[in-house]
């Protein structure tokens, strides 16, 4: 698949814009890796190549406002496929190191650290145990 | 590749079409009785140290290799399944182990109503078998799979201690069950099939990473690639993996001969045996069944009833979440443990006459899974793009909670699985076709409880309550489609899971249900499974040799 990087990294920088220190999406570098893992499943490969495709030419160069504006187009006209753009774009920018900082989050795969609870507390019980037995008895 | 004892070609005692939660477990009880067990299975062995949640990408994995949507994975051993019209998408997992390598491994009981529908409600019908008939096999699954949980339930009867104690409900657990005690409500902490304590064959004790909805990597969720399966092949039973079965042959008295199965090289083999059990699901049993015609069933396999693929039922699903002011401090500001599985309400789960509908609903907990998780809309609906994004992300993020809603879904004639005329799967076969509506009982039943979910999170503190009045994506539960009974104008299998038209052939998996109840089916089909299992084990001695 041939994608414009340039013109999916502006529009990336609207779908998830700059905050504080933090880049845009787009100025991240993002549309490479998702152009990149896309290509592992064809959904969201012919999903980013429909949203691409319908990007206006010039959509770099046109203020925020009109950029909003043509992404709306594209989400109405191709809902579908612009739900799966936002799906791996949040899926990929919410991997991010510098993302997980900001949101004070741990920021690493769920295993093999996982996390640590106490054990189960049977003390919660006390009322739920006070019940009289709802089950219908046949 | 084969795991086995280093059989070649032969004749088996038995055939077991499936390695998932049913057929794993008839190849134990089978292959323990000395049984000459082969079990062809279309998917591969998994490998639990490579599983999604040990990659930075996990996420992404999950909506596209590890999707439990097969025609979104779409691996060569996953078959399609055409959904256009099905409002419910039916989630499944191929491979050793079945969906349990995917599932959330909730363990619930039927309730002795749910045996006796007919009876005590008047409509569907009663199964041919009790609670109590069931509840030895119920103990036995429990032990083999290894059951976290606690007596003392209100909601269900007294049972047999579990071998582990419950897995921690956690700080948002114990606001939920406060709410549920406000309200008046019956809780209870939910029995899993998730090891609180290392348990089982090099099992670890759950470390709360959260993802059950994935492949464990501690081993502390039992898959029965992990369970069952070690006890089968130790005990000689020759498990084939990667050989998609296309056709259960006859003899010339029409008694099942074996399979016709595609090998991992795609190539036509023929698997003998004296008798053959289908342990496939409720959408893959029906199918095979379907594509097995023959001049002694000209209508596909054990379907003189013409009932193999009718009466499918899904267990409809809502949800009711709330957002929260707090969050949880200690773990980075998220609630964690596993993301559903955690309590569960019956309050609603028996008929009411004061009710417009029949029949009832289990709420149970679930909780949030992180940021990418919140973003894409694990709650709520997705996050906004644009200005709003970070605004919406951040108020949500590790401060939801909800309850899922399942509802009991009774069987009805044109809920079907049939064959498709055009799709087809990697080796040619036909690809499933779903026909499926939502009745006006189960809408009912999930209005009612979307109605007191709102309570529910009300009484919980919620900032924002968000509902999905029905999930798409939820069709875990696959029931019906080949149902067991006395009668076999009216049922396609007897009470012991063996086929009325043939009596070689048995079915062991949720297509047998006669209802669905409000509950995981999962220990109810395995519990019928071992039943089953030892009918043949200690009645069908003809079949060993």
């Amino acid at each position: 698949m041939s994608t414009d990087l340039s013109l999916l990294s502006a529009a990336l920088d609207r779908v998830v814009p700059a905050i504080g220190d933090l880049p845009g999406a787009g100025a991240m570098g993002l549309a490479e890796v998702i152009v990149e893992n896309a290509r592992q499943d064809r959904r969201f490969e012919t999903a980013l190549k429909t949203v691409a495709d319908a990007l206006p030419d010039d959509f770099a160069s046109l203020d925020p406002a009109a950029q909003d504006d043509a992404l709306r187009n594209i989400e109405s006209a191709q809902g579908e496929a612009f739900g799966l753009f936002l799906d791996i774009t949040y899926s990929f920018y919410y991997m991010r190191p510098e993302v997980h900082e900001r949101l004070n989050w741990h920021g690493r795969a769920p295993q093999p650290e996982g996390n640590e609870l106490p054990p189960f507390d049977d003390s919660v019980l006390e009322i739920a145990r006070q019940r009289a037995p709802l089950w219908r008895k046949v | 590749m084969t795991s086995s004892n280093g059989k070649s070609d032969h004749t088996a005692d038995v055939l077991i079409v499936g390695a998932g939660a049913s057929g794993a477990a008839v190849a134990a009880w089978l292959a323990e009785a000395g049984f000459d067990v082969v079990c062809l299975e279309q998917g591969h062995w998994q490998n639990p140290d490579k599983y999604a949640t040990l990659d930075p990408d996990f996420d992404f994995q999950s909506m596209s290799k590890w999707s439990y949507d097969p025609n979104k994975r779409g691996l060569p051993e996953d078959y399609p399944i055409n959904l256009d019209d099905s409002p419910v998408t039916p989630v499944m997992f191929n491979g050793v182990g079945g969906s349990t390598i995917l599932w959330t491994a909730h363990a619930p009981r039927f309730h002795p109503s749910d045996f006796r529908v007919k009876t005590l409600d008047g409509v569907a019908d009663d199964w041919p078998l009790t609670y109590e008939e069931l509840e030895p096999y119920y103990d036995m699954n429990d032990q083999v799979m290894g059951c976290a949980g606690i007596n003392g339930d209100p909601g269900n009867p007294p049972r047999a201690p579990r071998p582990m104690p419950p897995l921690p409900i956690g700080a948002d657990g114990l606001k939920l069950a406060r709410a549920f005690e406000s309200l008046g409500w019956h809780w209870w902490p939910s029995d899993n099939y998730i090891n609180s304590i290392p348990y089982g064959e090099g099992r670890d004790a759950c470390n709360f990473c959260g993802h059950n909805n994935l492949g464990c990597v501690q081993r502390a969720k039992a898959s029965t690639d992990l369970t069952y399966w070690p006890r089968a092949l130790r005990d000689g039973a020759e498990l084939k993996s990667g050989c998609r079965v296309s056709e259960i042959t006859v003899d010339a008295e029409g008694r099942a001969s074996g399979a016709n199965y595609f090998d991992q090289n795609g190539e036509l083999q023929h698997q003998q045996a004296r008798g053959v059990v289908m342990a496939c699901n409720g959408i893959g049993t029906p199918r095979l069944l379907l594509m097995s015609t023959s001049d002694a069933h000209p209508q596909g396999l054990a379907n003189s009833s013409g009932l193999v693929g009718k009466n499918l039922m899904f267990h409809p699903v809502a949800f009711i979440g709330g957002f929260f002011p707090e969050h949880d401090p200690e773990h980075d500001g998220e609630w964690v443990g596993p993301m559903a599985n955690i309590l569960m309400s019956q309050e609603f789960y028996e008929t009411d006459p004061e009710r417009d509908f029949v029949r009832g609903y289990t709420y149970q907990m679930a909780r949030g899974l992180g940021p990418a998780w919140t973003a894409r809309g694990g709650f709520a609906d997705r996050a906004p793009w644009g200005e709003d994004h970070h605004r919406t992300v951040q108020k949500r993020l590790g401060r939801g909670l909800g309850v899922a809603v399942m509802g009991e879904d009774l069987p009805e004639p044109h809920n079907t699985v049939t064959l498709d005329p055009v799709m087809k799967d990697s080796s040619g076969l036909p690809a499933a076709k779903i026909n499926y509506t939502l009745s006006e009982n189960s809408r009912k039943q999930l209005d009612h409880a979307i109605e007191n979910g709102r309570k529910l999170m009300q009484a919980a503190g919620a900032e924002e309550i968000v509902v999905n009045p029905f999930i798409q994506e939820s069709g875990w539960h696959l029931m019906g489609t080949a149902r067991m009974g006395d009668d076999p104008e009216s049922s396609v299998v007897n009470r012991r899971g063996q086929a009325h038209d043939l009596d070689n052939l048995f079915v062991v998996d949720g297509s047998v249900f006669v209802t669905g109840a409000a509950v995981n089916p999962t220990p109810t089909i395995q519990a019928l499974a071992l039943r089953t299992a030892e009918f043949i084990a200690t009645e069908r001695t003809d079949l060993k040799r």
